[in-house]
């Protein structure tokens, strides 16, 4: 089957995205002080808890121009509650989100229509985000039909186009998705959110479902892409190798919180939070000699929900250096002294 | 370290399944030794064979359309293949017992966590009620659940994920197995939880002596816990060695493909050396090396027949022509 084979691509039949009132200034997406909460109720018909799921709990962070951010953390920390917030999948409950300067929080779904154009998404799981009664060549050349980019010869084209890009075999067009292997299907989705020219894509766990010989197959593919289309990216995952080797910027999150921002060389040498300290040691290397002498710190207990509110840090309740200040003050993110890099942290017993 | 008597010795192991179009041999000649008191790694990619290998050992292929067509698994002087189900269920969970990927599905929903842990020791220990309720509780406390006999009375939904596997774990142990077969006990959980889940095991191991046979694709768990490794392709074991040689100087080109393909976490790297291609559908298997398609180091030997494994210096097996010609010379 098939490799990524740089072949001459001929130029895209599409027009490039342009979206009304963008200023190009601005960066190419900006998040400011987001906030996602769920309503809950629980305990018994009679006598009813309500309350929220703090899922995102005031995020703000940049994304620029061919870069990778990559946001990692834990179960139930925020980070797909995020990305799903930047493309209005969930409406968020305060904040902005801004795609070259224009707020697009509270923006219908017709309103929203150019804008998805610029941001597209790339799922985990390509069993489940792939239609089984459409074949490929159709799965690629829906969001082309559907924003009125190309039709009939042109689409078909396209479509050629967008296959060899991501390295599947264009005899492949008319084939369904079951009869593909899982990294193949991953190339699938990844075409299909190229098909609109995005500038931005957010992966979330784009590879964890992959084996590790085909997992690095497409991490090799979204970087290469990302050089060549000078794509940016946000990108969500827990495994924190995978991470380390894709991203430009790291994000650190704990209960819906950056605990820690900063570039990927800085934060994984230097990581500085004693939630980023914890988790990277955490981390399993492939090296039986290395593995006996790291010195770890292990976290008692685990991730509690976020279904209060925290006046302080979040990670108070179970960090090894708190103090008092830590439960009444909220932490900001503070540039860490002494680093050239770019790199905050929210705490105030370290930074 | 390790003494010399195998706690459990497989030999040429052959499973297959029966599929509408073919037969798919799933294992194929599968031969290994769990020592006591040794962590075992069996490590290999969706389709390698990796975990039909336990099921087979625990007696629970599921026939048909599965069928064990060949090999034996002796244990304390018997053959566990040549078992019916009533010996088997004797041995399975009270001398070797297992824990899986998903504690969700192995643990019963309408049971409290209690009820499944005293139902294990009241039937393969003989204890008497109040017995095996201190006995359970003792095994939470082990496992590292603090308020153990207020969360006896617990249902399985009431746990944490994290929570769920250390009961699963608790459950495995109560019977003091001599072997615990453990297949992707961390897969689904988060790293800073699969640490303490690691560690829970390791500290188990040493205080009581149990053999791990670790099931995963994840080299990074094999590192941390493992002693020896197979590495498995394809329904066989192409490389065996000591976790320490097997990472220092892999053999086989599939081992080593694996390790140049992982995102380093204690090192950045600019590309990763993905290997080429797919794993080979099990029901049309290439003739000769089933690794040969995607293998870089292939010559023409390699298409005329499947290598067996060879030991190259007493401690490192590889079922690779081309390495083994190497040694040779």
């Amino acid at each position: 089957m098939s490799e990524t084979n740089p072949s001459p691509i001929q130029s895209p039949t599409v027009a490039p995205t342009s979206v009304p009132g963008a200023s190009p200034a601005a960066p190419l997406l900006s998040v400011e002080d987001l906030r996602v909460q769920f309503p809950f109720s629980r305990g018994s018909f009679l006598s009813p808890q309500r309350g929220v799921i703090r899922a995102v709990d005031g995020l703000s962070f940049d994304i620029n121009k061919g870069e990778t951010l990559a946001l990692v953390g834990e179960s139930g920390c925020g980070k797909s509650t995020t990305a799903r917030a930047i493309i209005n999948l969930v409406h968020p409950t305060s904040g902005s989100v801004r795609l070259e300067g224009v707020d697009i929080t509270r923006l219908g779904d017709r309103e929203m229509m150019p804008y998805r154009r610029v941001v597209q998404m790339v799922f985990q799981d390509p069993f489940a985000s792939l239609n089984p009664r459409m074949t490929v060549g159709s799965i690629i050349g829906e969001p082309l039909a559907v924003h009125g980019l190309a039709s009939g010869k042109d689409r078909k084209l396209e479509v050629l186009r967008l296959m060899d890009l991501v390295g599947l075999n264009p005899r492949f067009l008319n084939r369904y998705p079951h009869e593909f292997s899982g990294g193949q299907r991953q190339r699938i989705g990844i075409a299909r959110a190229l098909a609109v020219q995005p500038k931005l894509i957010l992966c979330d766990e784009p590879v964890s479902a992959l084996d590790v010989s085909i997992q690095a197959q497409i991490i090799n593919l979204l970087m290469d892409l990302q050089q060549r289309l000078g794509l940016s990216y946000l990108f969500i995952a827990h495994d924190l190798s995978v991470v380390r080797h894709i991203a430009t910027r790291v994000g650190v999150m704990y209960l819906g919180r950056l605990v820690e921002l900063g570039e990927a060389e800085s934060v994984y040498s230097h990581p500085t939070h004693p939630y980023t300290e914890a988790l990277l040691s955490a981390v399993p290397v492939p090296d039986p000699s290395k593995a006996a002498s790291r010195q770890r710190i292990r976290l008692e207990g685990e991730v509690p929900t976020p279904d209060r509110e925290h006046v302080g840090c979040s990670f108070a309740d179970r960090c090894p250096l708190v103090v008092d200040k830590c439960r009444f003050d909220r932490p900001v993110h503070r540039q860490i002294s002494g680093s050239e890099k770019v790199h905050t942290v929210a705490c105030w017993e370290r930074g | 370290m390790v003494e010399s008597t195998p706690l459990l010795k497989v030999e040429d192991l052959q499973v297959s399944f029966k599929t509408d179009e073919s037969q798919v041999r799933a294992v194929r000649g599968v031969s290994f030794e769990v020592y006591p008191g040794e962590t075992v790694g069996l490590v290999g990619e969706s389709g390698s064979g990796k975990s039909v290998t336990n099921l087979a050992l625990m007696g629970l292929v599921p026939k048909p359309p599965g069928r064990i067509d060949g090999g034996q698994v002796h244990y304390q002087g018997q053959d566990l293949l040549k078992l019916n189900d009533r010996q088997m269920q004797s041995i399975r969970g009270r001398r070797i017992a297992m824990i899986f990927q998903d504690p969700m599905t192995a643990l019963n929903p309408l049971m409290t966590v209690g009820q499944q842990l005293t139902e294990m020791t009241r039937l393969h220990l003989g204890l008497g009620r109040k017995e095996a309720h201190r006995q359970a509780a003792e095994m939470l406390e082990l496992v590292g659940i603090s308020g153990a006999e207020k969360r006896l009375r617990d249902y399985p939904h009431q746990f944490s994920g994290g929570m769920r596997q250390r009961v699963m774990i608790a459950m495995a142990l109560s019977c003091e197995p001599d072997l615990l077969i453990a297949d992707e006990p961390t897969t689904a959980l988060d790293v800073t939880i699969q640490a303490q889940i690691l560690d829970l095991l390791r500290d188990l191991q040493q205080r009581r002596g149990t053999s791990i046979i670790m099931i995963t694709h994840d080299l990074g768990v094999v590192a941390e816990i493992c002693h020896r490794v197979l590495v498995m392709y394809a329904g066989r074991v192409v490389e065996k060695a000591d976790a320490q040689t097997l990472f220092a100087d892999p053999k086989h080109p599939y081992t080593q493909g694996l390790l140049r393909s992982l995102p380093r976490f204690d090192q950045s790297s600019d590309t990763l050396e993905a290997i080429p291609g797919q794993p080979p559908d099990l029901g049309n298997l290439p003739g000769g090396c089933s690794f040969r398609p995607r293998c870089p180091l292939a010559v023409d030997a390699c298409q005329s027949r499947d290598p067996e494994l060879m030991n190259l210096d007493g401690r490192h097996e590889v079922a690779c022509l081309v390495a083994q010609e190497a040694v040779d010379v």
